[in-house]
Parts: C-alpha cells; sequence; structure tokens
C-alpha cells in the first residue's frame, strides 16, 4: 500500500460506510486522483451526508485540504464543523498559518480565514503573520486583499501603524505596485471622496516625488501622483518643474523616465498653447523611449487636434 | 459558480441546450436560478457558492452562463453594474472588490460583464486602455501588474480586455505572437506560462486563444468576452435574444 492517511482499517471510522465519487459508466475526462485523496473524499461524503460534526470530520478536512486546498467544499464543511462543535478558533489559526504558508497561490485559506477572525473579533497577530506571508510573495494578491479586509473589519484607516508598516513595505521595494496601491487605500480609502487636508495632500505629493527620483521608470508611484493630484482637482501643471527633471523636451537624449514624458504630453495638452510640444513628446514616446506602443502614443497626438483634447 | 459556468459552456459549445431539456425538465431556469441566489441583494456582487467567498471573478461568470441561456433578466444587472463601477482604481485598472489592486485578469472579468451589460459607456476607456498597454514588455509578453513578469495567460486577460475596448492594435501584436510561440513545447506540444516552464492545459488554452484574437493563421475567431469560438457565441447569443423576447411577452 502506498504511504498516506487512510480510513478503511482505522478502528475510529468502522461505523461509516464510505460513498465514492459517481462518475457514471464511460467517464469522459475521469480524473486520475490519487487512492489517498479519492478514499479520504468518500469519507468525507459519508459524513456530509450524515451531517456529522465531530472533531474527526476535522481532522478528515484537514487531510483532504494538505492534499487539495482549493475544494471549497470541505472548507465550507470544515467551517460549519468549527461553529458546530465550538472548536478553540484560536487553535485553528494557528493550523491556519503553516497550511497558507505551504500553500501560497489558495484563495480559499483567506475567506476562511476571514470568517474565523471576524468570529474572534480581535486582530491581534495578524499583522505578524501577514509579513511572514509578504516574504515569501511581497505582491501576494490574496494578502494584500486581507489586509484590506482588516483594515476596514478593524477600522485601521488612521492608525499611523498602518501607514508606517507600508511605507516600509515600499521602502523595501519600490516597485511594489500592491504596496502602493495599500498606501491609496489607507489614505483615500476612509475618505469617501472628501477634501484631503493640505497637511495630507503635501506628504502624499512629497513621498511619490521621493519615491519616483530613486527609480524613475517605475510606473506606480506615478500613477500615485497623478491620482493624488486629480483627486485633489489640481492641474496637472503642478507637476511640471517636477516633471522636467526626467524628461525635458530642450535635452530629447536625455529622457530618464518614460513617465514622465508622458505626463510632461499631458501638461502640455492642457495648456492650449503647448500643442506642439505635447506632440513632441509623444512623438518621442512613439519613436524613441516606449516604441512597443506607438499606436497608442499616435492616438493621443491624434487627440491633440480634436477641439476638446482632455487626457 | 465556476464548475456550473464551466457545464454551461460546454454545453453551449455543443448546442446541447435542448438535451439538457429533454433530460431535466426546465434544466435551464434551474441553473439560472441557480446562480441568480448566488447574487448578494446588497451589493450585486456575485457569491462563488453558498460558503460565500466574493469576487468580480463570480459576477462575470454569472453573466457568462446566463447570457448563454438568454436568461439574464433573472439578476439585478444595474446592482451588478454598479458594483462593478465600485471596483474603479485611480489609476484606470479593476481589483477584485471595491479599492483591491488593479489586476489584468480582474479587468477582464469586468469589463466582460460590463460588455454582456452593455454598459461599456461606464469605462474610463483611454485610461484603462492606457494601463492594458502598458502591460507589454520589451520581450513582447504582457504582465499582469506593474513590475511583474510575464505570463502568457495575460496575453488573453489583457488582449481581450483591450479588444472589448477596440484598442488591440495599441499593443505589438508581432511581437507579443513571437512570445506566445516561444511558450510553446515543440515536442509535447502546448504551452507553458513562459519559454521553458512546463506545459498545462490552462496555458494552452489562453495561448491559442490569444493567437486568435491576434489572427494567427489557421485559428477560429474567438470571443474576446467569452474566451469562446464566435461562431458559438453567435448561435447562442442570437438565439437568447429571440428567447428573452418570448420571455418577456408573458
Amino acid at each position: 500500500m502506498a504511504p498516506g492517511i487512510f480510513y478503511h482499517d482505522d478502528p475510529a471510522w468502522s461505523d461509516v460506510e464510505p460513498i465514492p465519487q459517481e462518475d457514471g459508466e464511460h467517464p469522459l475526462a475521469a480524473i486520475a486522483y490519487t487512492d489517498e485523496y479519492s478514499e479520504a473524499m468518500s469519507y468525507l461524503r459519508a459524513v456530509m451526508a450524515q451531517n456529522e460534526y465531530s472533531e474527526r470530520g476535522l481532522e478528515l478536512t484537514e487531510h483532504i485540504i494538505n492534499m487539495n486546498p482549493a475544494h471549497y467544499t470541505v472548507w465550507l464543511y470544515r467551517s460549519k464543523t468549527l461553529e458546530e462543535i465550538g472548536a478553540d478558533l484560536h487553535a485553528e489559526i494557528k493550523w491556519l498559518n503553516p497550511t497558507a504558508l505551504k500553500h501560497l497561490k489558495n484563495y480559499q485559506i483567506w475567506h476562511h480565514r476571514q470568517i474565523i477572525v471576524n468570529k474572534l473579533d480581535s486582530s491581534e497577530g495578524e499583522a505578524d503573520f501577514i509579513a511572514t506571508m509578504l516574504e515569501q510573495d511581497n505582491k501576494n494578491y490574496h494578502v494584500w486583499s486581507y489586509r484590506q479586509w482588516l483594515v476596514k473589519r478593524f477600522g485601521l484607516f488612521s492608525k499611523p501603524e498602518e501607514l508606517q508598516w507600508v511605507e516600509g513595505m515600499i521602502e523595501e521595494d519600490v516597485r511594489n505596485n500592491s504596496a502602493w496601491n495599500h498606501r491609496w487605500f489607507i489614505v483615500m480609502g476612509g475618505r469617501d471622496g472628501k477634501e484631503l487636508p493640505e497637511a495630507i495632500l503635501k506628504r502624499e505629493l512629497d513621498y511619490a516625488k521621493y519615491a519616483i527620483r530613486k527609480a524613475p521608470q517605475n510606473q506606480s508611484p506615478w500613477n500615485y501622483l497623478r491620482g493624488i493630484v486629480r483627486y485633489a482637482k489640481l492641474p496637472l501643471s503642478v507637476l511640471k518643474a517636477f516633471t522636467l527633471e526626467f524628461a525635458d523636451l530642450a535635452r530629447p537624449d536625455e529622457v530618464f523616465s518614460s513617465h514622465a514624458l508622458d505626463t510632461l504630453a499631458d501638461i502640455y495638452a492642457e495648456e492650449n498653447s503647448q500643442k506642439e510640444e505635447a506632440k513632441k513628446a509623444l512623438d518621442l514616446l512613439a519613436t524613441k523611449y516606449d516604441p512597443i506602443r506607438a499606436n497608442y502614443w499616435n492616438y493621443r497626438k491624434k487627440l491633440l487636434d480634436q477641439p476638446e483634447a482632455v487626457s | 459558480m465556476l464548475y456550473t459556468v464551466s457545464g454551461v459552456q460546454i454545453l453551449a459549445t455543443l448546442d446541447a441546450f435542448d438535451e439538457l431539456e429533454q433530460r431535466v425538465k426546465g434544466g435551464r431556469t434551474k441553473i439560472g436560478q441557480y446562480i441568480a441566489a448566488l447574487q448578494d441583494p446588497v451589493t450585486g456582487t456575485f457569491a462563488g457558492d453558498e460558503w460565500g467567498e466574493q469576487d468580480t471573478r463570480f459576477l462575470y461568470g454569472a453573466f457568462n452562463a446566463l447570457s448563454l441561456m438568454g436568461l439574464l433578466h433573472l439578476v439585478d444587472v444595474d446592482k451588478a453594474v454598479r458594483y462593478i463601477q465600485s471596483c474603479a482604481n485611480f489609476d484606470g485598472g479593476y481589483g477584485t472588490s471595491p479599492r483591491a489592486e488593479s489586476h489584468a485578469g480582474q479587468i477582464f472579468t469586468c469589463v466582460g460583464a460590463l460588455t454582456i451589460a452593455g454598459r461599456l459607456d461606464l469605462v474610463n476607456q483611454d485610461k484603462l486602455g492606457a494601463w492594458l498597454s502598458e502591460r507589454q514588455l520589451k520581450n513582447g509578453g504582457l504582465n499582469g501588474r506593474p513590475e511583474k513578469k510575464e505570463d502568457v495567460c495575460y496575453s488573453w486577460w489583457v488582449m481581450s480586455s483591450l479588444a472589448m475596448l477596440s484598442k488591440l492594435h495599441w499593443i505589438d501584436g508581432d511581437k507579443l505572437s513571437e512570445f506566445i510561440l516561444q511558450c510553446q513545447d515543440p515536442e509535447g506540444g502546448g504551452f507553458a506560462d513562459r519559454p521553458g516552464d512546463m506545459v498545462d492545459v490552462f496555458h494552452t488554452v489562453f495561448a491559442l486563444a490569444g493567437l486568435s484574437l491576434l489572427n494567427y493563421p489557421g485559428l477560429e475567431e474567438v470571443d474576446p468576452v467569452y474566451c469562446m469560438p464566435k461562431s458559438v457565441t453567435k448561435r447562442c447569443l442570437g438565439r437568447s435574444v429571440a428567447g428573452g423576447r418570448a420571455q418577456g411577452g408573458t
């Protein structure tokens, strides 16, 4: 027999009649399950059919999740079992941590964690675990989404530690778009479109500029910077002096950032008398600095000739 | 939800809805009702199953399957559309839920659902198109988020979205074709996420669908909204429009 966990000769399971998977007589595309997985699933079907909520059922789901963490039916049953038997939810989190670390791309683990942490009604320890997860992959979409959920659930928008933390993440990797999105989320997310206080506006503009100076060819802080300017309803021209640090039409061979050139084109387009400059910037992008998207830049150029050219 | 959508897509491809009715009376309506029950009445988005995980993927899946069966009227389309709008980000993209990071896969689901709803007018198309075209890297491949690696599956998510916005020409199609072709295993036949990696069915589907959007010779035309042959969606949607009208009259 192959190594693994089996139930058919386990006395603790002798009262259960397993229910095998019904694939029909000639399955068209039968999945090559391992014997271990097939058997565990057939015992799970049996306990689910009986609505059995028990400690052994919990262990069974653990076994199956370790083999196939994407099986949401198993999670659903586990969740119900925890509730029915009044299990220790701290122990559940303790088990979830290494399981999540083993299955970095899994979606379901995070939904389950939300259910548990919501019931625990405390975010204690979660920040540390998130840090451990992000050490494996600092752009893990599920982890960042979960962090957003935590901020919303426990009202952490204006907690200074949250901003400090995300700033640390950006310091570590200025190209981490997930971290930039999180910064936007905590600074703007709790605001519901309300005006940014002057001090925060200045802080955010300065921070984005500081990050761009570190790595000018980096889309995230440019998007952030322009997003802030738009949110504050400022004209793009407030960024002109800054943008010229990286792209100046007077020095077309020394452009350090296609994003700067792109922004410059929009600044010139905003000023009606500067359309020729805007075209020059877009030409540089189409021919020299970003030719792979020449059609896009040429489209932008065509927009300039229309009466209402708004970027 | 996801398996149900795949099931509906397979039935549509095989033109087997009539056979389904023969075997399960009212089968199509039952599927439609199952999907409709997964809509969140408060927010308008959809859960993946009774467990309750929510994501714009499920919303798209619901619209995909319901429209193929001509049953979109079973759900609150306007509310779902408003939910998608709330997922639009400052950079022009869309995420899994409001303010979640923009991600090319989620953009496909949001733009696809809006296309099915006939509400592309709600999209800032130039800005989103710019963000999507920015996904092309020097090697011709596409990534799914800024500063991430290229992957063949994004050929599909990004290109299909650009196609729905009629901006497919904003990226370099020749370079992308070249990249996709490099991902094929010349012996095994399938495609991998990037050159030299192990091939799988998932990446093979999106490589072929992507090549079809690029008019690669010898491939059937793919529908960017459904990731199915256009001949199939034309047949289903033509019929479901008629079906919808008949039901509207009763």
